[in-house]
């Protein structure tokens, strides 16, 4: 049994006994990619697969064979073959074309949700670190209360408020992450209020302005990247969640959580490809934001587990 | 002086204070919720007079409104609402008309049980797997393990749900019964109407747990005392059960609680694809429904099953790492 003393014979204080680049590396933007696909090979195809994925859902107009929303009663429940790669739904729709059209919603709420909740629990986040004092309990009592509901029901409660549709569903799903994300970012931003530039920058007088951004939110960036690319597959999850439930994205925009809700369930022995197909098109996104999310925490801040 | 007194005092009750930090926070919470709850537009008596579409006077409305409590003031509705918190009644509810806590315990034991089988799962599963890939690091093992595990977390419970379903129609020409069967009534068709949504949540569950707990056993299995168990040549199982795997569990045993604690209320999805009974589905019912005492009476409870599990777990760390303590 040889294998656990290899383990224990790795050198240095990092994780999984892989050499972890520090963050000074980054200033060569460059070189820091490439020693990251150099490193992280998986994480870099993970990369490519979702600017292609970008590619895709950004020209679905021009790629999807036929209209998404378009309704065609003599092609019902039609079988995957030559026509329909993919076949049909329940009103005859083309199901690739509403998978390669969903590509958009999934993306478009991924990213606005993750970007809004992140830079806006970031910000929240360095304030509650950076001033401290009472306005400090006060958040962090308000995020400990709000991450006591799981994200699911929050964002429940929160569509239930501003009502169905994209942008809404975007806010719900980026508030509900805002507590998660701010105490990470508050965390890191402690320990960078305790240091001594900080403390030189003050004594020499730079305003609260000047020291948030020149000095601590640089130094939260590395957190708050991680954070996004934990948080995208999860919001991708969360809307197709919510769109089944009927509360997030309606009928007859293209999303993939909404396609498995309804006659896909209902049929699904005369039509699984309706459940199929959808399906896999949500594992395979999520799983491809979840593996380049791992790899930038490796690479950026290997102490952040998500 | 008087401070310092003070101090000691606290120092001696703390399980004391503990309670009271529980209570507040839990009352923060009710507060929260409170107002969460009517922030929601539309309110019930016009979502279930009005649209059924049928001609309504302004006075059976105001009638319904003042017969449900709603026309009170916000505050004299949030005090009736605590006093009867304090009797451990949450109200009735506004849709059915039943007491909540009645509603409630309904479903519960569906949740729970449900909740329990999926960890029950989801430990047999990740447990062994995520030591096997730890001990076996960079072998077909590890990478199976991690790809799997990887995997569980992209999946969506409620697609696992489906293609679970499809499976049992086309293997086995039968669905799980629509109506539930408890467990000391049939505890054979208890038990197979629930492994399969058990199953699908378990996966996800499972996934999260190996990969916390292969990552916690491989920080463990770096330490000094474990190369020096290795060194006098104690039996490898010896050495990662007793001198790993204990003191990697405990961040495995948090993510098993709070996924636990997730189960309670939060399979509001699965629960659908199954047609389930449970609090998630009544939660989604209440939300349509905007029916207000029930949304908080199962906001709180979720919430009040997070903060009780986690101080579960608290006690739990002292019981697995005598080090802590919390006198």
């Amino acid at each position: 049994m040889a294998e656990p003393r290899r383990v224990i014979a790795t050198p240095g204080p990092n994780v999984e006994g892989r050499r972890v680049p520090s963050l000074a590396t980054k200033r060569h933007g460059a070189s820091w990619l490439a020693r990251f696909v150099r490193r992280y090979p998986l994480g870099a195809a993970a990369a490519v697969a979702i600017m292609i994925m970008a590619v895709v859902a950004a020209l679905a107009g021009t790629l999807a064979p036929y209209d998404p929303v378009a309704n065609d009663f003599g092609a019902m429940f039609g079988r995957p073959g030559a026509t329909h790669w993919f076949g049909t739904d329940a009103y005859g729709r083309d199901v690739l074309s509403r998978i390669i059209y969903g590509a958009r919603t999934a993306l478009l709420v991924g990213f606005g949700a993750s970007l809004a909740g992140a830079t806006l629990g970031a910000m929240i986040g360095v304030a509650s670190a950076y001033f401290g004092g009472t306005t400090d309990l006060l958040i962090q009592r308000l995020a400990d209360i709000m991450i006591s509901f799981p994200i699911i029901i929050l964002a429940l409660a929160i569509v239930a408020i501003l009502g169905s549709g994209i942008q809404n569903l975007i806010l719900a799903i980026g508030l509900s992450f805002v507590p998660r994300i701010e105490l990470v970012v508050r965390a890191s931003a402690l320990s960078i209020r305790r240091t001594t530039y900080v403390e030189a920058a003050r004594a020499i007088g730079a305003g609260h302005w000047r020291i948030i951004f020149r000095h601590m939110v640089p130094n939260v960036v590395a957190p708050y990247l991680v954070m996004v690319t934990a948080f995208l597959g999860q919001a991708i999850l969360l809307e197709a969640s919510l769109s089944f439930l009927g509360l997030g994205i309606n009928e007859p925009t293209a999303a993939w959580g909404l396609m498995l809700s309804g006659a896909a369930v209902e049929f699904v022995q005369r039509a699984p490809w309706m459940a199929v197909f959808p399906g896999l098109a949500i594992t395979t996104t999520v799983l491809t934001f979840n593996v380049l999310g791992d790899a930038l925490r490796d690479a950026l801040d290997p102490r952040l587990r998500t | 002086m008087a401070r310092y007194l003070i101090r000691r005092l606290l120092l001696m009750i703390p399980t004391l204070l503990t309670v009271a930090v529980l209570i507040l926070t839990l009352l923060t919470v009710a507060v929260l919720i409170f107002v969460l709850v009517r922030v929601i537009p539309g309110d019930i008596v016009e979502l279930r007079l009005v649209s059924g579409g049928s001609f309504v006077t302004r006075g059976v409305i105001e009638a319904e409104r003042a017969r449900l409590g709603l026309n009170k003031p916000l505050w004299q509705q949030f005090v009736d609402w605590m006093a009867g918190l304090v009797r451990f009644d949450l109200g009735t509810s506004m849709w059915t008309g039943a007491p909540i806590t009645h509603e409630i315990a309904l479903r519960f034991q569906l949740s729970l049980q449900l909740a329990i089988m999926s960890t029950l799962i989801a430990v047999a599963i990740a447990i062994p797997l995520g030591i096997t890939a730890a001990v076996r690091r960079g072998t077909w093992v590890d990478y199976t393990v991690q790809i799997v595990g990887v995997a569980g977390l992209a999946t969506p419970s409620f697609w696992l749900a489906i293609l679970l379903l499809l499976a049992l129609l086309t293997y086995a020409h039968w669905l799980p019964p629509l109506t539930f069967t408890p467990l000391w009534v049939d505890p054979r068709a208890n038990l197979l109407q629930l492994i399969w949504p058990a199953l699908a949540v378990g996966y996800r569950y499972s996934a999260v747990t190996s990969r916390m707990t292969r990552s916690a056993m491989l920080e463990v299995l770096r330490e000094d005392y474990v190369r020096t168990a290795w060194a006098k040549g104690l039996a490898q199982r010896v050495i990662i059960v007793r001198h790993a795997l204990r003191n990697a569990l405990m961040p495995v045993v948090t993510v098993i609680g709070l996924e636990f604690a997730f189960l309670i209320g939060g399979l509001v999805v699965t629960e659908q694809v199954f047609n389930l009974n449970g609090i998630g589905k009544l939660f989604v019912d209440a939300i349509s429904h905007r029916d207000y005492t029930m949304i908080q009476g199962l906001m709180l409870l979720v919430a009040g099953v997070y903060i009780v599990v986690n101080f579960l777990i608290d006690l739990l760390y002292v019981w697995l790492d005598p080090r802590i303590s919390y006198g």
